[in-house]
């Protein structure tokens, strides 16, 4: 497995020696590793079984109740010709973009808004904090209603400016576009109130002297602002990308149907099926416990390969500058 | 708004991810199911009627403390999870008739109710409902609680105005096949543009498969989705959508509700727990609705059993107390407090549920669902028949939805379900 | 330099920008609300029902004949405090040697970190069930706050927020005062990292509040649960969910996590002049 790379800058580090004497390393660290020992006993006792158990189990095959059969391999070859599978990475990765990219932009530009200083900040935090804890039931039927086709307000908006009406939810693009804005929605004030803790960390003096320098307020989001955010940005991207390439409830509230459907279908030709659903369609509509393990590995590697590629483009962007 | 509520209980269980993968299937020195007087009943809510949960508490209370449980979130995955673990399991446990083809594979986990003296209650049953309690081998892993007999809901005045059947009866005589079906939905179109006679195509589809007694795997692991019963369901949705009797609209938006107020979208074909979501949906609609039979046969959506696990320790006293909270009377009590729709005919002529229902103007609905109740078909339902079933389901919809080539969608459909067949180990 | 006009100008088209946000993020949020002021038929009728309605005490009253509310909130008040306050410390303690000191393995060691954190939380419930009911915790809190006391998601953030917001000359200082490690922990760090700990603090104790897979395998004593699971035994078969009711539960559930915001937020930007360097 790839190490993930190093972000700091050698200006970062404290100047504490480097690693010199193996024998006498662990004596002089101990306390360190002490330190950050309490997640790592968590997971060797709470983790790693399960971990553990599920490749195991990804090996054989499983209904859930019955005893297990050895399979071999062929879970996996099996997840390689799965076009079903793969066009399930196409429509997450499909959806996490429309959704991620916008949802950075404008918590940023929130952030920043919120930072400067404006009257009843108080109120517009906690106006944006809501969309995070608002019940998913609430959620199902506010966008069900955003997006219907007939009544819906983002049609009507349409028709005002003289355009055609659109089956979001019954043409494939139209579900991708309705489950990233439903995610935009979720957690763009989420992302800014992390913006803004970070922006807490820009000296103020460094505006200032931007400020005499004669910059404008583009100028000094661009020269000082981002780059000090970059430790927040990369933290942003890393989360939006591990959690957005898992995500699953917000296709299953929007496109929740009768109850002879399964909600994890996804919709017509399977265009908000997901990695995770799809998942939970083999696992749990198929009773193939062992298939959807194998499923799982295989999200587990798309999802570590995607954030490596997002920690690296970020990390050459910052070497550039 | 219609929000299917197993897609709701299903989205908040997702919303939560984490659930059963990956178990430690040997025993462990963990305590299972009962301890003497303690008998733990899982359920959920609105799976049992409270108040013969109550009674049942009160009549057993001088022989053990039933402790009834209502599970809420994803039910499934909580039962499998605690069986799978070995601990924790309660000794009576609801099944969901949705899982039920999931249980039978490994009725060893279950006592079978035969060895408790199950056939002395076997003529006050169902017949078809019985059967589906039943594993291949013959162990009787359920007890039926309730069944979900499905029939034809409609609009009285939207019927009159189209010229078309109205009356109850005459409607169930009078549209007894697709084709009248079809006919009709296409007269109501005609004389009143606009109005579509169902909401889409899988309406048409899963319908005409429930009716009959083969689904997508028969009991020897053979697909039989390329067969003459799903061949001929396909033909007949195929056949609605070209004779544009379903509308576009997607279930469960504002669209389908402000259309079935409206009485755009006068008629569905439904179960009788439909009834309690009509009434949710669109009230305002009371008194214009009626319930006649669907055409050709009624098929059955839905209802659940209840089954004793092998980590109970009084299995007898289990079996009477299942055996009492669904015997007839308290079936009917069933109804009333739950919709549960008795599996038990003997209730059906109660008085309790004679009643006259005004949302209906006053009808007896009963009258429709109990003779449909007994003219289910007995069907084999098999573990495969999900995953084999839900290739076939999704593309009939992109005919119906994304207008796609019939033909070329047929085609995608088998070699989807050849693929999977052969990955489940299903001849193909 | 702008003009007094000027800025005025640039401050008006700014708060229409964040009203106009404030209206879209707050609105779902509003209707939940008037939910729950409604009966079931009123919610799901056409067109909806954007005013108050009158039957919200009746759905209280229903709702708290329905589930122990406030025993069960109880319990979800002590998970979710007791897993802050140990996240908070076990998170910015290992994120603050990961940010501020080099040590053999630390590279790996975080790799390992980032990777657990990838992995899809649907693996756990059958095995983790297994070892609490070994360990004989299934049915108590316990179950639910030991396995959350430590996680890689904060000491990730935490690790990003110090590396910029704790500077090598700070440190460098209280190394030279004789500070031990703890000290500077406490001391140096922490007083400079309010407003990621703020952020970390609410958003744990909101993922521990809503939590609801793990604590409905895990609690089986149907008195003793969390606020989530108690709620989630509202929602019922066909036709038969009270909506008014569920709604109103869920709002309710929300009024300890708006209080909790409130007070952490004001650490987000509390002190704004002055500023995060002490030089």
């Amino acid at each position: 497995m790839a190490t993930v790379p190093a972000l700091e800058k050698p200006t970062m580090t404290v100047a504490d020696a480097p690693a010199v004497q193996p024998k006498t390393g662990l004596r002089k660290y101990w306390h360190l590793y002490a330190a950050i020992s309490p997640f790592y006993l968590l997971f060797l006792a709470f983790g790693l079984v399960p971990v553990g158990f599920s490749l195991y189990l990804s090996f054989h095959r499983w209904d859930g109740l019955g005893s297990m059969e050895w399979a071999g391999l062929s879970q996996y070859q099996y997840l390689l010709s799965d076009s079903d599978f793969w066009q399930s990475i196409g429509t997450t990765i499909v959806i996490w973009a429309l959704a991620t990219f916008p949802m950075i932009f404008l918590a940023m530009v929130t952030a920043v808004m919120l930072n400067s200083a404006v009257r009843y900040k108080n109120l517009y935090r906690f106006a944006y904090f809501l969309p995070n804890v608002t019940s998913v039931v609430a959620i199902a039927i506010v966008f069900g209603s955003i997006f219907s086709t007939n009544f819906g307000l983002v049609n009507a908006l349409l028709q005002a400016v003289g355009l055609d009406q659109v089956a979001w939810l019954n043409t494939p693009w139209g579900i991708k576009v309705a489950i990233a804005t439903l995610m935009t929605w979720q957690w763009t004030g989420y992302n800014a109130i992390i913006f803004l803790a970070g922006l807490q960390t820009i000296p103020s003096d460094l505006y200032e002297a931007a400020r005499i320098d004669g910059a404008g307020p583009v100028q000094t989001f661009f020269r000082v602002t981002l780059p000090l955010l970059r430790p927040t940005l990369l933290f942003v991207l890393v989360v939006s990308t591990v959690t957005g390439l898992q995500s699953f409830s917000e296709p299953q509230v929007l496109l929740q149907t009768t109850a002879n459907e399964s909600t994890f279908s996804g919709g017509p030709d399977h265009a908000g099926r997901t990695m995770v659903l799809y998942f939970f369609q083999q696992t749990f509509d198929n009773n193939d416990f062992g298939y959807g393990a194998a499923v799982a590995w295989g999200i587990f590697l798309v999802v570590v390969l995607f954030s490596i590629i997002n920690w690296r483009l970020l990390q050459r962007r910052g070497e550039e500058q | 708004m219609r929000l299917s509520r197993r897609g709701l209980l299903r989205a908040g269980l997702a919303g939560t991810a984490a659930t059963a993968l990956g178990g430690l299937a040997s025993g462990c020195a963990v305590p299972t199911g009962s301890t003497g007087r303690n008998m733990v009943l899982w359920y959920w809510s609105g799976g049992l009627s409270d108040t013969v949960v109550k009674n049942a508490k009160a009549r057993y209370d001088r022989s053990v403390d039933l402790d009834a449980i209502q599970i809420g979130g994803y039910y499934r995955s909580k039962l499998i999870t605690t069986m799978a673990g070995n601990a924790h399991i309660p000794d009576i446990a609801g099944l969901k008739g949705e899982d039920m083809a999931s249980y039978l594979p490994n009725a060893d986990q279950f006592v079978d109710l035969r060895t408790l003296g199950a056939d002395k209650y076997k003529s006050q049953y169902l017949s078809w409902k019985w059967d589906q309690g039943i594993a291949d081998d013959g162990s009787m892993v359920g007890f039926p609680i309730d069944c979900g007999p499905v029939a034809h809901f409609y609009q009285y005045a939207v019927f009159r105005k189209a010229g078309l059947p109205h009356e109850p009866e005459d409607v169930s005589r009078e549209l007894d096949t697709w084709e009248k079906f079809f006919a009709a939905g296409e007269r109501l179109k005609k004389r009143i543009p606009g109005t579509y006679l169902l909401t889409d195509v899988n309406a048409v589809f899963e319908n005409v498969v429930q009716q009959g007694s083969r689904r997508y795997v028969d009991k020897d692991r053979n697909f039989v989705g390329d067969r003459e019963h799903v061949r001929n369901a396909w033909a007949l949705a195929v056949e609605a959508k070209r004779r544009g009797i379903v509308s576009s609209i997607v279930n469960g938006t504002p669209d389908q509700i402000s259309a079935k107020e409206s009485g755009r979208l006068p008629s569905q074909l439904g179960a009788s727990w439909a009834t309690g979501d009509l009434k949710n949906e669109v009230p305002k609609t009371e008194g214009r609705w009626r319930v006649a039979q669907m055409p050709v046969r009624p098929s059955n959506n839905g209802g659940s059993f209840l089954s004793i696990t092998k980590a109970c320790r009084e299995p007898e006293r289990a079996f009477e107390i299942i055996a009492w909270l669904l015997n007839a009377d308290n079936q009917a009590q069933g109804f009333v407090d739950a919709g549960l729709f008795p599996s038990t005919p003997a209730s059906y002529g109660m008085k309790k549920l004679q009643e006259p229902d005004p949302f209906f103007d006053g009808q007896v609905t009963m009258d429709v669902f109990g003779p449909a109740a007994q003219k289910i078909a007995v069907a084999y339902n098999s573990p495969y028949d999900v995953a084999l079933g839900q290739p076939i389901k999704d593309e009939i919809k992109n005919v119906g939805v994304l207008g796609k080539d019939p033909k070329q969608a047929w085609e995608d459909a088998m070699s989807k379900c050849r693929r999977i067949a052969k990955h489940l180990g299903v001849s193909y | 330099m702008a003009s007094i006009k000027g800025s005025r100008r640039r401050g008006i088209a700014l708060h229409a920008v964040l009203i106009v946000g404030l209206l879209l993020s707050a609105f779902p949020f509003y209707w939940a609300v008037i939910m729950s002021t409604h009966t079931s038929s009123e919610i799901f009728s056409y067109p909806p029902k954007l005013l108050p309605g009158s039957h919200f005490l009746e759905n209280v009253r229903n709702l708290f004949d329905a589930i122990d509310f406030f025993g069960s909130m109880w319990n979800s008040l002590l998970v979710a405090t007791t897993v802050t306050f140990l996240v908070l410390f076990f998170d910015s303690l290992a994120a603050f040697v990961f940010a501020k000191f080099r040590f053999p393995g630390r590279k790996l060691l975080f790799a390992l970190l980032m990777l657990i954190f990838m992995v899809p939380a649907q693996l756990a419930a059958i095995p983790q069930f297994v070892i609490m009911a070994k360990i004989g915790w299934i049915g108590s809190m316990t179950a639910l706050i030991v396995p959350a006391a430590a996680n890689a998601f904060g000491i990730f953030w935490m690790r990003q927020y110090m590396k910029s917001a704790i500077h090598d000359e700070l440190l460098d200082a209280a190394k030279l005062d004789g500070a031990n490690f703890m000290r500077q922990y406490w001391h140096v760090a922490l007083p400079v990292v309010r407003p990621g700990l703020a952020f970390l603090g609410i958003f744990t104790f909101m993922g521990q509040w809503n939590d609801y897979a793990w604590p409905l395998i895990a609690l089986t004593n149907p008195d003793n649960v969390t606020l989530q699971v108690a709620l989630s035994q509202l929602n019922g078969t066909h036709g038969t969910t009270d909506y008014g009711m569920v709604m109103t539960g869920a709002v309710l559930a929300l009024v300890p996590l708006l209080i909790v915001f409130a007070i952490g937020a004001r650490q987000i930007i509390g002190d704004l002049a002055k500023g995060a360097v002490r030089e």
